[in-house]
């Protein structure tokens, strides 16, 4: 009895692993040979010197060369690439935050909710980098020009930096806008879990809305401020503001530099990116739930938090 | 018994903490939801930040039905002088309208059919079968999303032309590089689409399927029967999704495509340089100036009209789809 139902436990095993395998197939094949393959490639490629001849692609190996011309000689490539990190590290916090504020505005019980959601959410249809082209080109995203507000003056007189800060952010404060309009669906997707009596139970305890909000709606939320920066990262990486992937294009189709300086291109950026991405993960991972899964389960603590990361 | 007693006392005397207590509580409420205070605070920024989300929307419907005098005049801010849809004319020319339109149609149209078929295939390995290494390859799905397009696109690109040039097809140009990679899972925010799809498989009951298993059903047949009869309005919302993402992208589409099919948002971003080529021959205006705003926005905006009619229809299916990407609780 207890054989025959081994036996068919390891067969349901066995199919679970084949059936899934078969769906999960053309993705497999894609990421491996379209994702994985040239995440390596374009390394390998980044040390060499590319040409496109009648044979094919001829490949020479050149060391460093094309870092040191992308680091050292092109004068425009670290600029853009000071320019792009720096935007994001603005901007990020930024969006997260604005967007945040708006799903608690958004959660509540007001009316024209769903007009509001509407209005929210348009960006993320009509956005694309040719439309954000034009619209800025134009000048139609500059509401105010914060230079000539009397109270920038007073903040540029005392901290230039944070002035700086503050007028890249108000430059093209529209778009900003637009980048807000997936994160605020998955704030209020977020909220509107969080279990209503937990609120009451605090309330009677005494404590305020205020200490309610910082004690039960941000740690809840945290998770989901991780996935919304994550998403807002990527999503301030792909259009035309940011400086650096335009210029990778160009080295693309540019024939005298080549491929090989184009992927020296592609790796430093998305080292920056990745960067970014790893301080962003620094800052927001919830490190509660990880110390008590590590008092607690001891060995499954790597599990537990793969399992997390899954979740998030 | 004790209530009524402080109301009494309330009565008497003007209590005045009391009083206080009240004005705050219409005011601020204590869920800061309630009172009239937070609410009418509430509106004034939700109402402000409507504005500037519309703003640079507004600001181009305005400037596209100016005449090149009115975007000169400082006076002109908003509403122009002199209303001319010469502009539209003129920009419907240089986008060679209908054609670009229909092209963006049917190419993203096709895209979105194939990227939607896969992600559905992919989320429903990960819904329903519990295959090896599963949360490995979960990760990869959510990882795939963080790795930057221009790291993999140039080996992309060598790849799809040495395919060319060793087996003489065209490739470059037309739409089957984006294919293939839709095809196999590649295609733009693939890693959404699959998270739709996962999310909602997962809500489908597994006896529904094993029900069928018994009647001798096998798993591609549970698949189209069963899963996919439940799923058509999440199909519908990866679909327009696709769609619309498709229609804005234009990084690979103009790496792939090279110009070779015009597409609208592809023939937008080379407006500024088609205009000067195009605008003399443009039919029944005696004279067309210089490129300016106002045919820039009228392009602009006759761009986005197809993804406006979308999103006017559709609406409800998008952010429920971004919704039902659902971070788990």
């Amino acid at each position: 009895m207890r054989k025959s139902k081994k036996i068919l436990g390891r067969g349901k095993a066995r199919r679970e692993n084949i059936r899934g395998y078969a769906f999960l197939a053309p993705w497999l094949f894609g990421f491996l040979g379209f994702t994985v393959f040239p995440l390596f490639y374009t390394f390998y490629l980044s040390f060499h010197d590319v040409k496109m001849t009648v044979l094919g692609w001829e490949t020479n190996f050149i060391g460093i060369e094309n870092f040191a011309s992308a680091l050292l000689r092109n004068i425009e490539f670290t600029p853009a690439l000071v320019n792009f990190a720096l935007m994001e590290i603005i901007y990020t916090p930024a969006i997260v935050l604005i967007s945040f504020i708006l799903a608690i505005l958004l959660n509540q019980k007001i009316r024209f909710r769903a007009g509001f959601r509407v209005i929210f959410f348009l960006p993320v249809i009509v956005m694309s980098g040719s439309v954000m082209h034009q619209l800025m080109d134009t000048g139609s995203t500059e509401i105010v020009w914060v230079g000539q507000i009397f109270i920038f003056k007073i903040i540029h007189s005392y901290s230039p930096l944070l002035a700086r800060v503050i007028e890249i952010l108000f430059q093209n404060f529209s778009i900003l806008l637009w980048f807000t309009g997936i994160p605020i669906v998955l704030f209020i997707n977020g909220l509107q879990k969080i279990d209503r009596s937990l609120y009451e139970a605090a309330q009677i305890d005494g404590s305020s809305s205020w200490q309610s909000f910082w004690k039960i709606t941000v740690p809840i939320i945290k998770p989901i401020a991780l996935v919304t920066t994550f998403f807002t990262i990527v999503q301030l990486g792909v259009f035309p503001i940011n400086p650096v992937n335009s210029m990778i294009q160009d080295a693309i189709y540019n024939t005298a530099g080549g491929l090989g300086l184009a992927s020296a291109y592609a790796y430093i950026y998305s080292l920056v990116m990745g960067l970014i991405i790893l301080i962003a993960y620094l800052l927001l991972k919830d490190r509660e739930t990880v110390t008590v899964t590590t008092v607690k389960r001891g060995k499954k603590k790597k599990k537990e938090k793969e399992e997390d990361f899954l979740y998030e | 018994m004790s209530k009524s007693e402080t109301k009494v006392e309330v009565k008497g005397k003007f209590n005045k903490k009391l009083f206080l207590h009240r004005l705050r509580y219409k005011f601020i409420g204590y869920n800061v939801v309630d009172g009239i205070g937070s609410r009418i605070v509430t509106y004034v920024i939700l109402i402000a930040i409507s504005y500037i989300f519309f703003y640079p929307l507004l600001k181009m419907a305005s400037m596209s039905l100016m005449s090149p005098n009115d975007i000169i005049n400082p006076e002109v801010d908003w509403i122009p002088e002199n209303i001319s849809f010469a502009n539209f004319k003129a920009a419907w020319y240089v986008l060679e309208m209908p054609k670009t339109l229909f092209n963006s149609i049917w190419y993203s149209g096709t895209l979105a059919i194939f990227q939607t078929i896969v992600s559905a295939m992919t989320g429903f390995a990960f819904a329903r079968y519990n295959f090896k290494f599963k949360n490995f390859w979960f990760t990869m799905v959510l990882i795939s999303f963080i790795i930057p397009l221009p790291i993999v696109i140039i080996p992309r690109i060598m790849l799809f032309t040495s395919i060319q040039s060793s087996t003489g097809i065209q490739l470059i140009g037309t739409i089957i590089p984006q294919l293939i990679l839709a095809l196999f899972g590649q295609g733009i925010n693939s890693a959404i689409l699959i998270l739709i799809f996962y999310n909602f498989f997962r809500m489908i009951p597994r006896s529904l399927d094993e029900a069928a298993h018994i009647d001798g059903a096998t798993a591609l047949q549970v698949f189209w029967h069963i899963i996919i009869k439940l799923s058509i309005p999440t199909i519908v919302t990866v679909f327009l999704f696709s769609f619309v993402w498709n229609w804005n992208e234009t990084y690979v589409t103009g790496t792939f495509l090279r110009g070779a099919i015009k597409l609208l948002p592809m023939q937008l971003s080379a407006f500024d340089n088609v205009f000067s080529d195009l605008a003399p021959q443009i039919p029944g205006q005696a004279s067309v100036h210089r490129i300016n705003e106002a045919y820039k926005m009228a392009a602009t905006l006759i761009s986005i009209i197809p993804l406006l009619i979308t999103y006017a229809f559709a609406q409800r299916q998008f952010i429920e789809g971004i919704e039902n990407t659902g971070i788990k609780d």
